[in-house]
This record gives C-alpha cells, sequence and structure tokens, in this order.
C-alpha cells in the first residue's frame, strides 16, 4: 500500500502548491499579494523548521515519475482556471519559455561550465530569425522554430573560439561583449527593422490560427491557452532533453570537464569537444525557445534583448540552483511572476525587486532548490 | 586629416582612457585580493559623483565665502571617504559572506546591489531622474593649438588621475601594507598563516578600489560638468572590459586596457564617417578578438597553472 | 517515510488557511477604472512619472468635483519602455474589462507592439507620448487615438524654421532608439527637400557618456547647426560637452529636450539660444496651462510634471470627460471618441482624423532666453534683440 499512500501524498503536496499558486496569480491588490508572499515565506519557513524537507525530498526523488505526472497536470490545471485570464496566461507562457531558455544556458554553465553571459542575445537571435522568415517566406512555424535554434547555434559558434581558448571572468568577457555588441547591432542594422524591431504574423500550425481564442464547445477561452500549450510543450520536451543529458555518460563526460578539466582531459575526456557540444546545444534551445516567444509576444524589438536581460537568465539559474532543473523553473516563475506583482508599487518596484534577488543570493548562495547528486533512472538508487 | 584635429582627438581620448583606466583599477584590485567580479563598482563612481555634488552643496550651504580650491578639495576627499566607506560596508556585508559560494554569485549579488545603488539614487536624490549639473570648480584657462583646444581640467584632471593610479600601485607594490594586499592576493590561507589580519585587508583593499572609484565619478562630473544616475551603467562594463583585457590582477594592465578601449571607441567613430552608431560594435568586435589572441590579457600574469 | 501525521495535517492546514485567505475582499463602492502605461524605472523614467503624476491629477480633480457622476480610479503600469514588458502590462490592462480606457505609452516601439492589443480587446486608448506615424496611420484600429502629434511634422516644421532663419549646413548626433532615429529620418527628409544639407549624421546608444570624439568631427565639418534628436539627458551632456570643446554651433533640439531639466541641467548661461519644437499651442497662454501648472504643484508631486505631463493630463482628462457623457463602457467610449471634433483641451483644440490621430497639429516653437523655455514669437530672439548664433560665411 506503501505506494498509493506515496501517490496521495505527493497529489496532496501538488496540490497545495497549486492552490497557492492559483491563488497567487489571481491576487490582486497590495494586501492580497503581500499576504500571499508572506504566506509563502513563511510557508517555506515552517517546513524548513518543521524539518519537513528532507521528508519531501525523499518522497518526491521516489516517486519521480508520479510527481513529474502531478506537475504537468496541476500546471495544465492551472492554465485551465485562468483559461478566460489573458494576462495570467501570456505570464505563464513566459515563464514557459524562460524556462525553457534558461534550461538551455543550465547545460552549457550547468553541465559543463561554459559561462555564457549572451543568453538573452541567442535567445534574441532565435526570435529575429522566426520573425524574419514568416514576414519574408512562406516556411511553416515549426521549421521556422527549427530555424530560430540552428542559426542561434551557428551564430553562437563564432564566439566558439574566444570561449574554448579563455576561462573564467575573460571567457565572461567575451560572452558579454557580444551580449553588447549584438544589441547595438539590431538597433543600428535597418533591414532588422532598427530600433523598433519587427512584427511577426501570427501563430498559424496545422490548420489552427494562435491568435484566435480557442472555443471549445461553444465556449470561447483566451487565445493564449494555445500558446500556453504550445510553450509548455516545448518546456517539457526541453527538460526532458536536459534530464537525458545529465543521466547518460554525456552529462558525466560534461560534469567532469566542469569540475577539473585537467582530470578530465587525463581521462581521456576531450574538453574542448564537450565544451562545444554543451555550448551548441544550449544555443540551439536558447534559440527555440526565443523563436517561440517572439511569436507569442508577435513583436520584438531590441530592447528586449540586452545585456540585462542576459543577467536576468543567469540570475534565473543562480537562485534555482546551478544545474538544478525543478531549480530553474522555480526560480523563472519567481523572477517572471514578482516584478510584475510589483507593479502596484509602481516606479519603487525595482528597487525592492533587486534588493529582494541581493538578499537571497546572499542568504541562500546555493539557490532555491540546489542540484543533488545524479540518480541515473527515475527513483532509482543513488 | 590635419594634425590640430588628430590632436584633439588625442586629447579626448586621453581623458577617456583615464576614466576607463580608473574604474578598471577597481575591478583588477578586487579580483587580485579576492578572485571576485564587483559589479557594483561602475555604479560606485556614479554613487562618488553624487557624493560630490552632495558635499558641494554642502559646503555652500554651510559657508558660502569659501575659497573655490579649498571647496574643490574638500569636495574630492569627503567624496572619496565617503564612497571608501561604502565600499567596506559592501565588503563587509555582501562579498565576504559569499566568500565561499561560486564567483559567479557575487558577480550577479554585486549587480543587484547596482540596481539597487542606481535606483536609489533615481528615487530618493531630489528629481533624481533628471540629469544634474556638477559645479565648475575647475579654472577656466584653456589653449589653442591650430583648431584643438587644451583646457586646463584636462590637464589637471589627466595629471591627478595618473598621479592617484600611480599612488596605489606604489602602495600596492612598495610597502608592508601592500605586501600584505599581495599576498592575500597570491594565497589567502597561507598569508593568514603568516599573521595577515586577512579581513582588515580585504576592507582596506575595497576602500582603496572604491575611493579610486569616487575619485573617477568626481573627474567625470568635474571634466563634463554634468552627472545622471545612469552614468556607472556603461562605465561599469567598460572598466570591467578594460580590466580584463589588460590582464586582470595586475594594475599597469588595467591602465594598458583603459587606454586601449578608448582609443578602440575614439578610432571607431573616426574610421566610420556615417554610421558612428557601429563603434560599439566595433570596439566590443575587437575586444571578442583580443580575447581570442590573448585569453589572459595582454599583460598576463604569466603562471602556469597549478594542478 | 518517517514523517508523522502531525505534519502532514500541519501541512493540510496550511492549504485551509490559504483557502481562506483566497476570498477575495469585495469592493463597496462602484468605481471607474482608467488606465495609465509609461515608463516609471530606468532611462526614460523622467518623463513617464512626471506624465503619471500629470494623469493622477487630471483623475483627482475629477474625483475632488462634487458634480462627477463616478469616482474614478488610476491603474498606473510601468512598461520600461522595452517592447516586451508593453506587450505583458498592455495585456494586463486591456483584459481587465474594468478598465475602460488609459493613456498610455512613451515609447514609439512599445506602442508600435502593444496597439494589436488594444484592439484584439477593444480597448480605447490614448497614446500620450509616442510619436512615431506608425501608431495612428499604419493600421485602421478604432480604438486607438493620439493626441500628440507625430514627428513627421514636427521636423516639417523644424526644418523650415532653420532654413528660414539662413542656417543650410547641418550636423546631426541621434540616438539609436526609435524615438532618436526617426527623428532623425524625418528631418533630414524635410532638410534636403528644403535645401539644406546634412553633413554627417552620428548615431550614439542612449547611454553614451563621452561625445567629444563625435563633436570633435562635428567641429572639422564646419557645420553651422547641431541637430540633436534624442532626450534630455543626452542632450544635456552633448550641450555641456560642445562648450568644452569650443564649438560654437546654433544647438536645435526634439520635443525630446523641451524640459526643465534640460535647463537646470546644462546651466541657464549654455542653455541659452537653445531651440525646441513642441506640440500643442503653447500651454502658458492657454487658459488652462496656469490653472494645470498652479493646481499640479498644489498636489505636491515627488517629480516635475516635464513637457509631455501635459499631453498625459489632456488624454485622461478627455477619456474622464467622454465616460461622463457616454458612460463607463468601452465600446461608447470608442464611438465617442471618435466623433471629437474641436474639442478644448488643454494642449488646444483636439480634433481626431480617422486615424484617430489629432488633425489639429499645433507646434510651437521654444528658444531657451535667460534660463526660461520660451515661445519664440514672445522672445528677444525672434524681436532682433538678441540673435542665434551667426552663420560664419
Amino acid at each position: 500500500m506503501r505506494n498509493t499512500k506515496d501517490f496521495f501524498r505527493c497529489a496532496g503536496l501538488a496540490l497545495a502548491l497549486f492552490a497557492y499558486l492559483t491563488l497567487f496569480f489571481g491576487a490582486e491588490d497590495e494586501w492580497s499579494i503581500a499576504a500571499y508572499v508572506l504566506l509563502g515565506v513563511g510557508g517555506v519557513i515552517a517546513l524548513v523548521s518543521f524539518g519537513a524537507l528532507p521528508a519531501i525530498e525523499r518522497l518526491i526523488q521516489a516517486n519521480e515519475r508520479a510527481c513529474q505526472a502531478l506537475m504537468i497536470a496541476g500546471t495544465l490545471g492551472i492554465i485551465a482556471v485562468f483559461r478566460e485570464d489573458h494576462y495570467t496566461l501570456f505570464l505563464l507562457g513566459t515563464i514557459f519559455v524562460y524556462s525553457a531558455a534558461v534550461l538551455g544556458i543550465n547545460v552549457q554553465l550547468g553541465y559543463a561550465g561554459v559561462i555564457n553571459f549572451s543568453g538573452a542575445s541567442f535567445f534574441g537571435i532565435g526570435g529575429y530569425t522566426a520573425a524574419v522568415f514568416l514576414q519574408n517566406t512562406p516556411a511553416p512555424p515549426l521549421l521556422t522554430l527549427l530555424l530560430g535554434g540552428i542559426f542561434s547555434a551557428v551564430i553562437g559558434s563564432i564566439l566558439l573560439f574566444p570561449v574554448l581558448r579563455t576561462s573564467g571572468h575573460y571567457s565572461a568577457l567575451v560572452t558579454m561583449a557580444f551580449a553588447l555588441l549584438l544589441k547595438v547591432f539590431l538597433e543600428v542594422s535597418e533591414w532588422l527593422g532598427g530600433p523598433q524591431g519587427l512584427a511577426l504574423p501570427s501563430l498559424k500550425f496545422l490548420g489552427i490560427d494562435f491568435a484566435e481564442d480557442l472555443v471549445i464547445m461553444g465556449n470561447e477561452y483566451s487565445f493564449y491557452v494555445k500558446y500556453d500549450l504550445a510553450c509548455l510543450l516545448l518546456l517539457i520536451m526541453t527538460f526532458t532533453f536536459a534530464q537525458r543529458i545529465e543521466r547518460s555518460w554525456m552529462g558525466l563526460a560534461m560534469d567532469a570537464v566542469r569540475i577539473d578539466e585537467t582530470a578530465a582531459a587525463c581521462f581521456g575526456i576531450s574538453v574542448t569537444r564537450w565544451k562545444i557540444t554543451a555550448f551548441t546545444m544550449g544555443n540551439f534551445v536558447i534559440g527555440v525557445a526565443g523563436a517561440l516567444y517572439s511569436m507569442m509576444l508577435s513583436y520584438i524589438n531590441p530592447s528586449n534583448f540586452t545585456f540585462s536581460d542576459s543577467l536576468l537568465f543567469l540570475s534565473i539559474l543562480l537562485l534555482g540552483g546551478i544545474g538544478s532543473l525543478w531549480g530553474v523553473i522555480a526560480a523563472t516563475a519567481f523572477m517572471v511572476v514578482i516584478p510584475e506583482k510589483f507593479q502596484i508599487i509602481q516606479e519603487y518596484r525595482y528597487l525592492i525587486y533587486s534588493a529582494m534577488v541581493l538578499m537571497m543570493i546572499v542568504f541562500r548562495p546555493s539557490g532555491l532548490l540546489p542540484r543533488k547528486p545524479r540518480r541515473y533512472i527515475a527513483g532509482g538508487p543513488l | 586629416m590635419d594634425i590640430s584635429l588628430l590632436l584633439q582627438f588625442f586629447i579626448n581620448g586621453c581623458m577617456l582612457g583615464m576614466m576607463y583606466a580608473l574604474v578598471a583599477v577597481g575591478f583588477t584590485l578586487f579580483f587580485g585580493v579576492l578572485d571576485v567580479i564587483v559589479f557594483s563598482h561602475g555604479d560606485s563612481v556614479m554613487v562618488g559623483a553624487f557624493a560630490g555634488l552632495s558635499f558641494y552643496l554642502l559646503c555652500m550651504y554651510l559657508s558660502p565665502g569659501m575659497p573655490v580650491w579649498l571647496v574643490t578639495l574638500f569636495v574630492s576627499f569627503a567624496g572619496m571617504a565617503f564612497v571608501a566607506g561604502f565600499g567596506m560596508l559592501v565588503s563587509r556585508f555582501v562579498i565576504m559572506p559569499l566568500r565561499s559560494a561560486p564567483a559567479l554569485n557575487t558577480l550577479l549579488a554585486t549587480m543587484m546591489l547596482g540596481t539597487v545603488m542606481r535606483e536609489a539614487v533615481r528615487l530618493f536624490f531630489p528629481d533624481g531622474s533628471n540629469p544634474k549639473p556638477f559645479p565648475r570648480l575647475l579654472p577656466d584657462w584653456s589653449w589653442k593649438f591650430g583648431g584643438a583646444l587644451l583646457r586646463f581640467d584636462n590637464i589637471a584632471l589627466f595629471i591627478a588621475g595618473g598621479l592617484l593610479i600611480v599612488g596605489v600601485a606604489l602602495l600596492i607594490n612598495h610597502t608592508r601594507l601592500g605586501m600584505a594586499i599581495r599576498a592575500v592576493a597570491q594565497d589567502a590561507e597561507a598569508a593568514q598563516i603568516m599573521g595577515v589580519d586577512f579581513p582588515f585587508i580585504v576592507l582596506l583593499t575595497f576602500a582603496i578600489g572604491s575611493a579610486v572609484a569616487a575619485f573617477a565619478g568626481l573627474m567625470n562630473g568635474l571634466y563634463y560638468n554634468e552627472i545622471n544616475f545612469n552614468l556607472g551603467l556603461l562605465l561599469g562594463v567598460i572598466g570591467f572590459s578594460s580590466a580584463v583585457i589588460g590582464g586582470l590582477g595586475n594594475i599597469y594592465g588595467a591602465i594598458l586596457g583603459g587606454f586601449v578601449f578608448a582609443f578602440l571607441q575614439v578610432f571607431g567613430t573616426v574610421a566610420m564617417p556615417f554610421s558612428s552608431a557601429y563603434k560599439d560594435v566595433f570596439a566590443f568586435g575587437v575586444v571578442i578578438v583580443l580575447m581570442a589572441i590573448f585569453p589572459t590579457g595582454i599583460l598576463s600574469e604569466r603562471q602556469s597553472q597549478r594542478v | 517515510m518517517r514523517m508523522n501525521k502531525a505534519r502532514w495535517s500541519g501541512l493540510g492546514g496550511a492549504l485551509c488557511l490559504a483557502a481562506v485567505l483566497g476570498a477575495a475582499p469585495v469592493a463597496a463602492k462602484e468605481v471607474v477604472k482608467v488606465g495609465y502605461i509609461g515608463p516609471l524605472t530606468g532611462g526614460n523614467s523622467a518623463v513617464g512619472l512626471g506624465a503619471r503624476n500629470s494623469a493622477d491629477l487630471a483623475v483627482r480633480l475629477q474625483n475632488a468635483d462634487p458634480k462627477s457622476k463616478y469616482q474614478y480610479e488610476l491603474v498606473a503600469l510601468d512598461d520600461e519602455c522595452k517592447a516586451n514588458i508593453g506587450v505583458q502590462v498592455a495585456t494586463k490592462m486591456a483584459s481587465d474589462a474594468r478598465i475602460i480606457g488609459a493613456a498610455t505609452h512613451y515609447c514609439s516601439a512599445v506602442a508600435l507592439g502593444t496597439v494589436d492589443i488594444y484592439h484584439r480587446f477593444k480597448m480605447p486608448v490614448i497614446v500620450w507620448g509616442a510619436v512615431e506615424p506608425k501608431i495612428t496611420y499604419g493600421n485602421d484600429y478604432p480604438e486607438i487615438f493620439r493626441t500628440i502629434g507625430t514627428q513627421e511634422y514636427q521636423n516639417k516644421v523644424a526644418s523650415a524654421f532653420m532654413r528660414s532663419q539662413g542656417y543650410e549646413k547641418f550636423a546631426i548626433i541621434h540616438d539609436t532608439t526609435d524615438y532618436g532615429k526617426a527623428h532623425k529620418d524625418f528631418f533630414v527628409k524635410f532638410l534636403t527637400e528644403q535645401g539644406g544639407e546634412a553633413l554627417g549624421i552620428f548615431g550614439v546608444t542612449s547611454e553614451q557618456q563621452d561625445f567629444t570624439t563625435e563633436l570633435t568631427k562635428i567641429k572639422a565639418l564646419g557645420a553651422e547647426v547641431l541637430y540633436f534628436g534624442g532626450l534630455t539627458p543626452l542632450g544635456v551632456r552633448i550641450r555641456s560637452q560642445m562648450d568644452k570643446l569650443d564649438l560654437e554651433l546654433q544647438f536645435e533640439g526634439t520635443s525630446g529636450i523641451k524640459s526643465d531639466a534640460y535647463i537646470s541641467g546644462v546651466g541657464a548661461e549654455l542653455a541659452e539660444g537653445t531651440l525646441s519644437f513642441l506640440d500643442g499651442a503653447p500651454v502658458e497662454k492657454l487658459a488652462g496651462g496656469k490653472a494645470f501648472t498652479e493646481a499640479y504643484a498644489r498636489q505636491g508631486y515627488a517629480q516635475p510634471a516635464e513637457a509631455l505631463g501635459i499631453f498625459a493630463f489632456a488624454s485622461m482628462k478627455q477619456i474622464i470627460d467622454t465616460i461622463e457623457k457616454v458612460g463607463p463602457s468601452r465600446k461608447a467610449l470608442i464611438t465617442a471618441l471618435g466623433r471629437i471634433e474641436d474639442d478644448d483641451t488643454l494642449i488646444g483644440r483636439v480634433t481626431y482624423d480617422e486615424h484617430g490621430q489629432n488633425a489639429i497639429p499645433l507646434m510651437t516653437k521654444y528658444v531657451v532666453q535667460d534660463g526660461q523655455w520660451t515661445i519664440w514669437e514672445d522672445s528677444e530672439y525672434a524681436s532682433g534683440k538678441r540673435s542665434l548664433v551667426k552663420v560664419k560665411r
């Protein structure tokens, strides 16, 4: 009976989590937002002080598949609850694509240790690729998504040589310079729309027009439901991809490269090869996510892909816990939703938000959900 | 191109280079001692400029009849002391707690700190979201060489900045205190075993680096006679780039990097007639190429890696 | 599974507590919501905050009026001048059916990205600050109105005026944002049409601090006028650095530098003679202008209204006045706004054409005289007592 019992416990946890998220997403006035923030913080502190966290962790690890299914079900549940609330759906979609992009950075930094300060640039390359192809060619959207990823990976390979030759902060500078360069380049190049950017036609796929409201049995729901489902699908695919890598010999090799290049090389692992693989794979994922994001946004301009957006991506990864897949999703939700909820404090929102993130980095340097030792099989032993 | 124009470009480039070098020195010092990148350093420059302005206003309020040279000295030293103090607080409460965490943590934490500083000045300095005039404290003398104009403040600020950097270099290379800083930079644990007061050295380094940043801010104010809350944003990135191009941990590298970057920008603007907006694309493109050629900076510490 | 029952029931308790807290408080009073969107954080926040306060002033004045039919509530959101954030907050505002109408956007790229959203959700908006022509003329959406004129007209007036003053050779610095770039494009277009010449064009990013290299080049070009397409912070830097290089050119700005911050930033002495152009009738001359300035001062806002505050005020007031007439319905508001003709507002008469653009383009020329923005026609420059920088030929 243990498994059924466990399942119900998992389901209970998932229910609590998603009930909280639903209420939080729905909160509008300052008092209820403040109350939910306090409730969330209080809840986490209570769990920690009751000593419940390790138990929950064990529970989740032992029932990984079930928990993943529950998370997907819960997310679909949230989408269903907010089916008519365009704004919340848009935020959810943003969380999904950002998570997917940060998972790409996670492959680079979290696994192979290749630092990338130009995440938003590759995100933008994907977006601009999609915009250019959708505007000028009859390319099907699915293909443009792939093209976004391919372009981002190919342009990223220009940086490979300097990134491979350098390390640490020197390598950081290379990608930083690229981020700054690309934003200025987008701004001054007329054929990419210059500072005004490009508009994208709405996504049409398999005869479904993504810009039209969703009609199910005569009821109209927000068109963002369709985008959310597409974004969620991308996130699930990226997540599975990242998890598969982690649990394969590839992830093992990348970890070795990250932890000690010299030792890895001594054991016959090609440092160059794995860094190239991770960097390219990561950029591909980021590019695909960027392409989908720009389709959902339907309008992009260079100010969406600045150096500070790249830093946002890295902050998400750091806050979640470098290398931790679930951490990435949790941190993205936090970093996307909090500034939005802070709209109520208007001009003070960035001050408070930055101070909050600063405190989190100082007091929890390993992130919200630090990476755990790998398990090769879902629910398997260490 | 006539020679006086070249001279003018040279003067402009030198001023810019000195400013970048001053910012880069801080980056290089912090990196040398703690292996960290302090991204709020550019915003320390901005705080330095605003502190200078505040002390000037205070000065005018308390004793309006003070001679200008005294005001200038007071504003400079008070501004530098203020930012030095602030830098020590930052090192004590943000940098030191993150010492055992990965370097990326410090980088992002200080980036957030920079945002906090920037937004705080914007919101809490009176009408802080608009640019502020900075008082003209230096004499208005200038000399003409053909079409080129050499001003007294060019020379004064350049020399003062140069002296400050040389002073810091001397302090680090030729005093007992400097020896302690270098010892910590080489091996913090070994230095502690030899009796170096590690926390004190860290605080001291941050005080020095921040004071230099404050001077860069004051120089910015005195040179352009205008300051704004956003001025540290790009200056921070450029200062970091300069420090890295020159080779982190090397003060002379920081100077070299600062001037390299400044002249790259000047050259980019001069050489590209109808699209000077591409000059940043050019400058950062060259930075990437430079990094590919000199993976550890132009003046790197030629050390073999310990395994 | 070592966790005991008490802990699990604790979790359940937390869940119940969450559910109880979730019950939304019921609004006691009937209110009509109106919206404002503009940059409240970051580099463009000075203008955005001034406009926010001005829109807020319109709401407060209405609420203070006992004859008002509804109690108005302003929802102000921050778009950071970023297209993606703009789309986000526009979706938030437009999909909230309780918000009847809004005064929106300062940055053109944001406005261009959001017009589709307002159209989709059938929400009427009056653009108060973004000046790119395509915002109104690039679509047929009945929901989009704009009180402020377009950049095209502004530069037509500006270049004709400069030509009439006898200037021929221009150097141009513009920031690479949509605002600066579009200003440059239109100014160069009209200037060449009218026989002037652009000797050099320099694009700069909005974070740039040092312009000495560009200015030195301009000095060598032999231009008579430096045209600057961009906003106050850069304008202040450029004008101050012109002085440092002993560059004696006529400095001509756009609506972006017509702010008190420009004069206080460069100082009255250097600002003297700077030209700028601003849409609308001169506020100082209209009856409402003085009342606005006084009312604004009485509220004690932390930031000045800036040049575009009046546009945000006029837009918000128009929304409120129309709601008073036709009731709080988006549909009625759209129709009623579309029919507005010759409406007497703070910025002069307003009539919307078929694209929702204010069709009475008024442009006021300003020159800085003794530390004040002075209407050109009233200035000592126009009367010949003082003169702009003379052309050396």
